[in-house]
């Protein structure tokens, strides 16, 4: 290859030979023709899509001598970069991705679904069981399978089915399952027979609905591992039990679940330990050991394992606490990989209120306090305050609570009283609730013997959307098959740990979430903080819970009510929005429901959870779970690489006002995806189409307490705020305490600065600030108006 | 509103020690922001680098390796420059905070390529032969030449007393904004993002995500200076300097493409040299820009991945830490602020 040295300046002549490798090792001419062919097989209905400009694009970034496979890779690539242009290139990446996928597992001698269920059970990737089910019912299955159903996948969504997902061969690393067979083997691992099986599987390849991620990773696998969460309870205050929840962390996370475990037991620092006559050196240096332990157990390959840490506001060792994910200060008192969370009783938010004081007390001196709650945790407090360690201003705790949130994004507001008051789980005395999960949606009781299992699954409910409302039919039929799956997956599963095993088959608790909420708004074109919008989410979750618990009353019907279900509320009458005083509008069924209840009984002791479905909202091509969108046009990160996100709605409707252009497309990107600046577009399009961090986050909280009486367990709500102030949160946080909601997930801010943009084209040299474009704040704002009036930007 | 008339100019020599009133706020702002952006090489996560370093082509491993012995010295240089001539004329407190701050960040660069190195390169002669890269590799020499050839031009310049020394100064701050940090480290974030495109080598990537924004944070420091000097003294811009500078940035575009060739020789898809060198020009065109001065090659942006880099971020927290959060928050609790 020459390269041409070229002082002028002119474009350099693209090289003329390009070559490319075969399998069999003969170099051949490039062609472009074969290329626009490969492609223009998979347009079909993307009329906005232009194979030839594909084709040029790929041989424009090959070398001379690549490979016919680098070359396949590099046209998904390059159709995968035109996203931004034309979001219909999605659709297009992942078909010849697709199609990538199904040469390779067509390669291995893979014709059908039971042939890859074979072919993956001799390398030791199927259970026995799994296998069976599918030799005997071979040729069901294999005409149940539908490949058509991969046109309903973006690009980013097939990408990370593909990239991990899919069975891989144990050496070579080839794919051994298409995407459809995955999904019928994710619905044959949880299937009696074929007819459920294929009824599970068309719901999940129409994208309606999608099981967590642990159960796509590994139902029907030798290791059916298929729970999300799992919560632990604090260790005894000793070194054995300390010890044993490493073990058990570890076990629990190699299998993709996420960990919520809380520390309020552990003695804090200068505490006496009478074995020894020492001084205890407090929590800190042990969950540095959780964080090694945790950052060590990688899932399966397929992600980095994940824990949160939950510690009472009353813990001596709290202010530490919350520096333990500062990135200053003495790295051995420094925790990267763990999450942290705050449990806080009301009696600490009521002191914040008044304004008084609050006592850091050591648990050896009150070990009973993280077992109480309400009055009880209240007067056993205050009997403790005489012996406190420390006594500090609740406001000042508060304060440093809010800028751990704000600088870290960590340190998650979560309210033990009203997530013991208001759980069908604790009805009988002795059984408390010690912590929210990984994601702040799930909250179980739990004990040192019991650890507490959720596995989840959510309803996609852009898919839900017909002649401008919800499909109420189809939505119930969704619940009804998501119910009894979630179910059994009790049954099947594999626990980690024997305090696991010990606790679900008791309980029995599901979390059935909702994702695409933002999707449905958009095509409904209901604002995210319209009062529309909170009365169709409302009722959504209305109809979700009621759904559900008829389901559920309907198994304990066939299968009995779970073991414990004695020591719920529901079996003295009390259903969860009853509890939470809220008024239903399907009066009439809510009464034939708790009539059929008290006689059936449940066989789930919860329903619902929303969880932040991050991966599988992506795989279904919806925004996440409940959340207002982040940006128009967005990237994210993962493990399978960097992908642009462009909202579809919003290219819809420039498209039909003729705005679609490179000049608006640029301001979106300038304005790091708003369009509140779009002077073309009517006040009611750029209204809906705010972000996160353009909506009122007062309506993000009143969404979430509006639907909250239908959700038994609890939702991962995450706030966003560009420029975070203490007062700003701390205003925020009571707010969403008094709206009654049991937990909050991350804060959300944005980088102070930001990286130079690259690729939009650079303002004129006049104006000082063009580069940069610094988020002010509050305080920043005013500093900079009292020192230099005429040219701060951010006051005009 | 400015009650005090300026008598002093930024490059006048001499050690300007007063704060108040301010001169330059806009100096003080980014010292402020650059504070926020706080990170510490801990919280780079080298770990999966490794396994991926093994499942790159041999092509790709040549270019990681010759992209490693470049960062190796790169930022030292960088910080040489800014101790050895920039703060010495700089003069305005305010600005030299910044300049502080700037060279404890080209600080922490170097403590996180230096520990890339040592988690990369796990032989140790290896180890010491990328760090001799500045000498034995020819490619990262001639860049190195280039670097050195301007920090010399002024090193011996002590104050700024002639319109020559101030045009001299002026040639060589934009030297270190528009062709190092703008030109050479874009160069090597390309290559750093083309591979985090394809999934590889995140730690690298997240770390170089956090050195990038604190470099283009540098680059427009580095501007502001230059156009306040303008506003100043307006008749040190002339026809002649703005050669001069179009004549520095065609040679930086020139050893940076030699740079590519040595990267790229053994053929990696989907970065091409052509595309390679489009980019260059095309990134060297909005240096101009942003000086005002016309662009010299007209080029476009190749490369899909960069846009990437240009749009707001979203992890899924299972797989990557965020990088978005702010360090520097202020104020005290309230309970009836609007949210």
């Amino acid at each position: 290859m020459t390269v041409t040295h070229d002082k002028t300046g002119v474009p350099e002549q693209r090289r003329h030979q390009m070559r490319v490798r075969k399998r069999s090792g003969d170099l051949e001419t490039v062609d472009v023709n074969k290329i626009v062919k490969a492609v223009e097989r998979w347009v079909a209905d993307l009329d906005e899509v232009d194979p030839l400009r594909v084709a040029t694009k790929t041989i424009s970034g090959l070398y001379d001598g690549a490979t016919t496979a680098e070359l396949d890779k590099l046209s998904i690539q390059t159709a995968a970069e035109l996203i931004g242009e034309e979001p219909q290139y999605s659709r297009l990446g992942a078909r010849l991705l697709a199609a990538y996928v199904e040469k390779e597992v067509r390669q291995q001698g893979v014709a059908t679904f039971s042939q890859s269920i074979r072919y993956a059970h001799q390398l030791g990737l199927i259970g026995d069981e799994t296998a069976a089910f599918v030799a005997a019912n071979a040729r069901k299955l294999d005409d149940a399978v539908d490949e058509n159903q991969n046109l309903r996948f973006e690009y980013f969504g097939l990408r990370t089915v593909a990239d991990r997902y899919l069975l891989r061969h144990p050496q070579a690393r080839t794919v051994v399952e298409t995407p459809q067979y995955f999904l019928l083997r994710v619905a044959c691992g949880l299937s009696t027979n074929p007819a459920e099986a294929i009824g599970f599987y068309r719901l999940m390849s129409s994208l309606a609905y999608l099981p967590s991620s642990p159960t796509l990773f590994n139902s029907g696998t030798r290791h059916t591992q298929m729970s999300s969460c799992f919560l632990v309870d604090s260790p005894k205050d000793e070194l054995d039990s300390i010890y044993e929840r490493y073990h058990q962390v570890a076990k629990l996370s190699k299998f993709s679940g996420g960990i919520g475990i809380s520390w309020s037991r552990i003695r804090g620092r200068g505490a006496l330990i009478r074995g020894t006559n020492g001084r205890s050196n407090g929590i800190v240096p042990f969950l540095k050991t959780l964080d090694a332990g945790v950052a060590a157990v990688n899932q399966g390959g397929r992600r980095k394992g994940a824990a949160c840490v939950y510690l009472e506001p009353w813990h001596p060792d709290v202010e530490e606490f919350l520096e333990l994910r500062d990135n200053t200060g003495e790295d051995s008192r420094r925790t990267h990989n763990l999450n942290l969370a705050n449990w806080i009783p009301d009696e600490f938010m009521r002191r914040v209120e008044a304004d008084e004081d609050w006592s850091l007390i050591d648990p050896s001196d009150a070990p009973e306090l993280p077992d109480l709650f309400g009055d009880e945790f209240d007067a056993a407090y205050k009997a403790a305050e005489k012996n406190a360690v420390k006594t500090v201003k609740a406001r000042d705790l508060y304060g440093r609570m809010m800028r751990t949130l704000a600088q870290t994004g960590n340190g998650w507001m979560t309210f033990k009283d009203p997530s013991n008051r208001l759980s069908n789980q604790t009805g009988a005395p002795g059984n408390t609730i010690h912590l929210s999960n990984l994601c702040t949606e799930i909250l179980e009781v739990n004990s040192d013997d019991e650890t507490a299992v959720c596995n989840l699954g959510s309803i996609n409910l852009g898919a839900h959307i017909t002649d401008g409302g919800v499909d109420w039919e189809k939505l119930r039929s969704t619940v009804r098959t998501a119910v009894v799956f979630l179910d059994r997956v009790i049954d099947i599963n594999y626990y980690p740990s024997p305090q696991a095993a010990k606790s679900n088959p008791r309980w029995r608790p599901i979390g059935l979430g909702l994702m695409g909420l933002q999707d449905a708004f958009f095509q409904l074109r209901l604002p995210f903080d319209s009062p529309a919008a909170k009365e169709l989410s409302t009722r959504v979750q209305e109809e979700i819970f009621l759904t559900a618990l008829e389901s559920s009353t309907g198994l304990a019907e066939q299968f009995g009510s779970h073991p414990s279900y004695a020591e719920t509320r529901a079996a003295n009458g009390d259903l969860h929005h009853e509890l939470w005083g809220a008024t239903p509008s399907q009066t009439e069924r809510w009464a034939a429901l708790k009539a059929r209840i008290a006689e059936h009984g449940l066989r789930n002791s919860l329903m619902i959870a929303i969880a932040p479905t991050a991966t599988i909202a992506s795989i279904a091509g919806c925004y996440e779970c409940i959340e207002p969108q982040v940006s128009n046009l967005f990237k994210r990160e993962t493990m399978s690489g960097e992908f642009l996100q462009i909202n579809s709605y919003l290219v819809r409707e420039l498209k039909a006002r003729g705005l679609w252009t490179a000049a608006i497309r640029e301001q979106i990107k300038r304005a790091e995806g708003s369009v509140q600046g779009i002077a073309d577009l009517p006040s009611e399009v750029r209204e809906l189409f705010r972000t996160a961090w353009e909506l009122p986050q007062r309506a993000l909280i009143d969404l979430a307490a509006a639907r909250a009486p239908y959700i038994d367990q609890s939702q991962s709500l995450n706030l966003f705020m560009s420029a975070p102030t203490i007062g700003k949160v701390s205003s925020m946080y009571l707010y969403a305490w008094k709206a009654g909601l049991k937990t909050s997930y991350y804060l959300r801010s944005r980088p102070a600065t930001r990286i130079q943009q690259a690729t939009v084209s650079v303002a004129p040299a006049v104006a000082l600030p063009a580069v940069a474009l610094p988020v002010v704040s509050d305080e920043e704002a005013l500093a900079c108006s009292l020192e230099n009036p005429e040219s701060c930007e951010a006051c005009q | 509103m400015t009650t005090t008339p300026v008598t002093q100019m930024l490059l006048d020599p001499g050690m300007d020690l007063t704060l108040r009133p301010m001169r330059y706020p806009h100096f003080f702002d980014r010292f402020k922001d650059a504070i926020k952006n706080t990170w510490t090489v801990e919280e780079v996560d080298l770990h999966s680098d490794l396994a991926d370093l093994q499942r790159l082509s041999p092509a790709e491993q040549h270019l990681v390796s010759r992209l490693v012995a470049f960062f190796a010295t790169g930022d030292t240089i960088v910080a040489n420059n800014l101790v050895l001539n920039l703060y010495q004329h700089v003069n305005s407190p305010e600005g030299r905070l910044y300049l502080s701050r700037q060279l404890f960040e080209e600080a922490v660069h170097v403590q996180f390529y230096l520990n890339l190195l040592d988690t990369y390169v796990p032989d140790e002669r290896e180890r010491f032969e990328a760090f001799a890269a500045v000498e034995n590799i020819p490619s990262i020499a001639r860049k190195a030449e280039f670097c050195f050839k301007w920090i010399d031009s002024i090193y011996s310049v002590r104050e700024l007393k002639t319109r020559e020394d101030r045009r001299a100064f002026l040639l060589n701050v934009i030297c270190f904004a528009a062709c190092i940090e703008g030109l050479f480290f874009y160069g090597a974030f390309a290559y750093v993002y083309y591979l985090r495109s394809r999934g590889v080598l995140q730690g690298l990537a997240s770390g170089t995500n956090w050195v990038f924004r604190d470099e283009s944070m540098h680059m427009a420091f580095a501007f502001d200076v230059v156009d306040t000097v303008r506003q100043e003294e307006p008749d040190l811009f002339d026809a002649a300097m703005e050669q001069q500078v179009r004549d520095m940035l065609s040679e930086a575009v020139e050893c940076e493409v030699q740079f590519a060739e040595d990267l790229l020789e053994q053929g990696v898809s989907g970065m091409s040299l052509a595309d390679m060198r489009e980019y260059l020009q095309h990134v060297a065109d909005r240096r101009l820009s942003a000086l005002g001065i016309d662009p010299i090659y007209g080029s476009k942006n190749p490369f899909a991945f960069m846009e990437l880099q240009d749009v707001q971020e979203l992890s899924n927290f299972f797989e990557r830490r965020v990088s978005a959060y702010q360090v520097g928050v202020t104020g005290s609790v309230s309970f009836d602020d609007d949210f």
